[in-house]
């Protein structure tokens, strides 16, 4: 052993990574009493969701919508004329959003006295962990730890390296604002970066090897969105591949395979690869504490979100898909608990996703279409916001509502809402499914007058037969 | 569910068995209603499945050859007609997670993890059956108060039906360390009927009483019948006579046909004579129930005791067969000993166990006369049976084996 190694931090738990899972099951841990240690390879704690993620693609978003919204007023007598755009201080002022956060976790660590290790952690043996700091490698010795390492953006190798073909890391920095811009792989990322870029004034092209965009979602809602917002698209190419791309002066050349595929290679100002996230299990050294990783990088766990080593426990990303913030959060609090001793299991029904795309869109539980995989006997009520008040005072009315219920029971199963705040109105429906809520329940739960949030009410009414916001049902 | 005979693509005609499903100690084997191909199993082992539980989902006919298509040439999911639901006892619906989990909220989970109970056992008394907080308790205050938790505490941890009996833990050695050793799981039955034993020997305050009856007659008497049985292909046993001799008996002290109820106050005695029969079979033991024995002739007896036995001994029986016993007897008599007590099977109140008849010298009042004797003990729970009734009973018993006559009064 090196001369120079500090002494071994001992701990009761350690963990990997300070994402949303990872900082909230060191929090869990510490408030039931265990000494913990949260190693973190960046600067600041919140991972990608507060650095480089959810969090400034929101501060974005919502400036993308103000913009629009303003430019919409137009219709309604108010015009502000043509916006004038700062980068920097754009930029700044995202940057602003994140440092609030992250400042705020910082003091939130003290204040519980979990130590935080900055630099890249590995596992050398079942309970030690060797951590890259920027003094030197720092062991930990842990009797218990989780793992909350994260996933990192997919790559496409072929695509040279150059600084005007991003991910979505680099395309959060808003290093310019392109005329033309290409966005590979057409998910909630990649459409999510496309609209504050379009807002922004590029004009937007998307390429998917599959045959819709935000594919995994109801085509019903995304059919809403796609509607409201062709008018940002010179187009979208599905079924296509990205077969070459090379950096020339005047921007990137991109040749595409198949499906809707221009004849010619494309030029754009900026690329942005959203292909995709690849979890990081490969890179943690789990091999050496004996922790299974599966071929793709994830780590497999039972219900209490316990790897193969019965102490070492793994989370968010890493564990498996969805790879989303909130669903991080809970296995990580269930981690914590887990480890700490209580009898702590993952056993939430559904798990909410939101699109935060203008409209957005959200859902939860079983759609249609994987009921009939299923071979589950479900019936479905769509409540459209052209009969929603508020929605048509917001002139906002093209989304709608829609509810999935067991067609027996009449229990809700699923449910769908694309239309503006729709990822704000989905907890409703959610919580109506863990509650094993029914169609009567949520139709008699009395939802404030105008909102959009009145639509779920409303939706499960007219699955009773007992809407009258509608036209009346035709007899048959 | 411990079984699954079928896989999916497999062609499966109508009536071929698909699962295997255990309850009590009987298992019986689902057949399909229809031939076809299994396109998905909708069931693993070791699920609990219930009346409705789908199974699997089986293309009948054009569907099968649609699902089968060339690997090259991937059929359109429109083109194979819906798959048909398939599953018995009684098929329909297959139901997706969120709508098959208890009617429970997330709080009620988390409190049922933290106590380690099965919502599923537990039944909701909330609006629309919501299990609720209290339903939780209440299960678990049933469960100390006596109702047989599913699985026993481990050894030497106490708690079984409400009696704690603070023990010493359980020796731990290790037998290698003296010799060679095998690990031999115990069989399925022996796992199913384990806690079962144990429930009732520690709970139920046991008392045997022992007798014999003369059955030199009565042996006399079955000899000279037993080639009108054989014309009929069965055996004329020892062992329906006694059941016969035992609803005599049972019916002149019903308080041995009876069972505790709930509360312990009260007894239920039954107008039914159903006896069950203790059949060692290669698995385990088993006790198959003859219904309505009182309505039933000797020959009759023993016919359905030889069909009860071969089912037992090739695992066929159904759970009704097993259930609704009101008295049971074990007899070794074609084994051996002399004595044994056997274990009340609860919530039966006693149990007659016998053993093999031997020739003995008996003083008639003038010699020693060769006579065949039969064993008896008779196991009873002490709560409800005292020592006087217990050997009334055992003596009746006797005198009706003695002269079997005494059966037609």
């Amino acid at each position: 052993m090196a001369a120079s190694a500090s002494p071994d931090l001992e701990c009761e738990l350690v963990v990997l990574g300070a994402g949303p899972g990872g900082y909230s099951a060191a929090f869990r841990a510490a408030d039931l009493g265990m000494r913990t240690v949260l190693v973190e390879r960046y600067p600041t704690l919140g991972g990608v969701c507060l650095n480089v993620g959810c969090i400034p693609s929101k501060a974005l978003l919502h400036t993308a919508f103000i913009v629009d919204a303003a430019r919409a007023l137009a219709a309604h007598g108010i015009a502000f004329g043509e916006p004038k755009l700062d980068l920097a201080k754009l930029r700044a002022s995202k940057d602003k959003v994140v440092g609030k956060l992250t400042g705020g976790l910082a003091a939130m660590a003290r204040g519980r006295k979990v130590a935080v290790v900055q630099g890249s952690g590995r596992f050398v043996e079942r309970n030690r962990l060797e951590v890259e700091t920027a003094q030197g490698k720092q062991a930990v010795r842990f009797a218990a730890a989780i793992i909350a390492a994260g996933s990192q953006s997919a790559k496409l190798p072929f695509l040279p390296d150059d600084p005007r073909i991003v991910d979505s890391t680099r395309a959060l920095e808003l290093p310019a604002v392109p005329k033309r811009m290409l966005v590979i792989g057409g998910g909630i990322i990649g459409l999510e970066m496309g609209t504050v870029y379009s807002t922004l004034g590029a004009r937007l092209e998307v390429v998917e090897l599959l045959d819709g965009l935000m594919t995994g979602t109801d085509r019903d809602l995304v059919a809403v969105w796609q509607k409201f917002n062709a008018a940002r698209f010179d187009r979208v190419m599905l079924g296509t591949k990205t077969a070459k791309a090379e950096a020339v002066k005047e921007g990137i050349r991109v040749w595409f395979e198949g499906g809707q595929a221009p004849g010619e290679p494309q030029l754009y100002d900026m690329v942005l690869v959203s292909v995709g996230r690849t979890p990081n299990g490969k890179r943690i050294g789990a091999e050496q504490a004996g922790v299974a990783v599966t071929e793709r990088g994830f780590i497999e766990t039972d219900s209490q979100m316990r790897t193969n080593v019965p102490h070492i426990y793994a989370i968010g990303d890493i564990a498996r898909p969805p790879l989303l913030a909130h669903k991080a959060v809970h296995e990580g609090h269930v981690a914590a608990q887990a480890a700490a001793g209580l009898k702590s299991h993952f056993d939430a029904r559904v798990i909410p996703s939101v699109a935060y795309t203008d409209p957005e869109i959200a859902w939860v539980g079983l759609t249609e279409e994987q009921a009939a995989r299923d071979g589950a006997r479900v019936s479905v009520a769509k409540f459209p916001w052209s009969a929603s008040g508020r929605a048509i005072a917001n002139a906002r009315d093209e989304g709608f509502t829609k509810l999935v219920f067991d067609a027996e029971t009449h229990r809700i199963v699923g449910g769908g809402i694309v239309g503006a705040g729709a990822g704000d109105l989905i907890s409703e429906i959610a919580l109506a499914i863990e509650m094993g809520a029914d169609a009567v329940d949520i139709g008699r739960t009395i939802h404030p007058h105008p909102t959009t949030s009145e639509s779920i009410g409303m939706a499960a009414e007219l699955f009773e037969g007992v809407c009258t916001d509608l036209p009346p049902a035709r007899k048959k | 569910m411990i079984e699954v005979l079928v896989k999916p693509g497999d062609e499966v005609a109508k009536e071929q068995s698909l699962i295997t499903l255990e309850s009590d100690k009987a298992t019986m084997e689902i057949p399909s209603p229809e031939a076809g191909v299994v396109k998905e199993l909708k069931v693993k082992l070791g699920d609990r499945v219930s009346e409705g539980s789908p199974i699997a989902i089986l293309l009948t006919g054009e569907a099968s050859q649609a699902e089968h298509p060339e690997p090259q040439a991937p059929m359109p999911e429109a083109a194979a007609p819906p798959p048909e639901p398939l599953g018995r006892p009684v098929p329909r619906e297959p139901r997706e997670a969120i709508v098959s989990k208890p009617h429970a909220s997330p709080s009620v989970r988390k409190f049922a993890r933290e106590l380690g109970v099965d919502l599923a056992r537990v039944s909701g008394s909330g609006p629309k059956g919501r299990i609720l907080h209290q339903d939780v308790e209440g299960f678990v205050k049933g469960m100390m108060a006596g109702t047989p938790p599913a699985s026993p505490p481990p050894l030497g941890k106490g708690g079984i039906g409400g009696v704690n009996f603070k023990l010493a833990p359980w020796p731990e050695v290790d037998f290698a360390k003296f010799g060679p050793i095998e690990v031999k799981p115990l069989s399925r039955i022996q796992k199913l009927s384990g806690p079962n034993l144990h429930r009732n020997w520690v709970s139920i305050p046991h008392v045997t009483q022992f007798d014999e009856a003369d059955i030199t007659e009565l042996e006399a008497f079955r000899k000279a019948n037993t080639a009108e049985t054989e014309r009929r292909g069965f055996k004329l046993t020892m062992l329906a006579f006694l059941v016969k001799a035992c609803v005599t008996a049972l019916r002149q002290y019903p308080q041995l046909n009876a069972s505790l109820d709930k509360s312990g106050e009260s007894l239920v005695i039954k107008k039914y004579f159903h006896i069950g029969v203790a059949v060692d079979t290669p698995e385990g033991l088993v006790v198959p129930v003859i219904r309505d024995a009182d309505r039933k002739g000797v020959f009759d007896l023993a016919k359905e005791l030889a069909d009860v036995s071969r089912l037992a001994r090739e695992r066929k029986l159904r759970p009704g067969d097993l259930q609704g016993g009101s008295f049971s007897i074990s007899s070794l008599g074609g084994i051996g000993g002399t004595a044994f007590t056997p274990i009340i099977n609860a919530p039966e109140v006693a149990i007659l166990g016998v053993s093999r008849a031997a020739m003995r010298p008996v003083w008639n009042g003038a010699d020693f006369a060769p006579r065949l004797m039969l064993p008896l003990a008779l196991s009873y729970d002490h709560r409800v049976i005292d020592g006087a009734s217990a050997a009334r009973f055992t003596s009746y018993l006797a005198s009706v084996l003695s002269d079997i006559r005494k059966s037609l009064l």
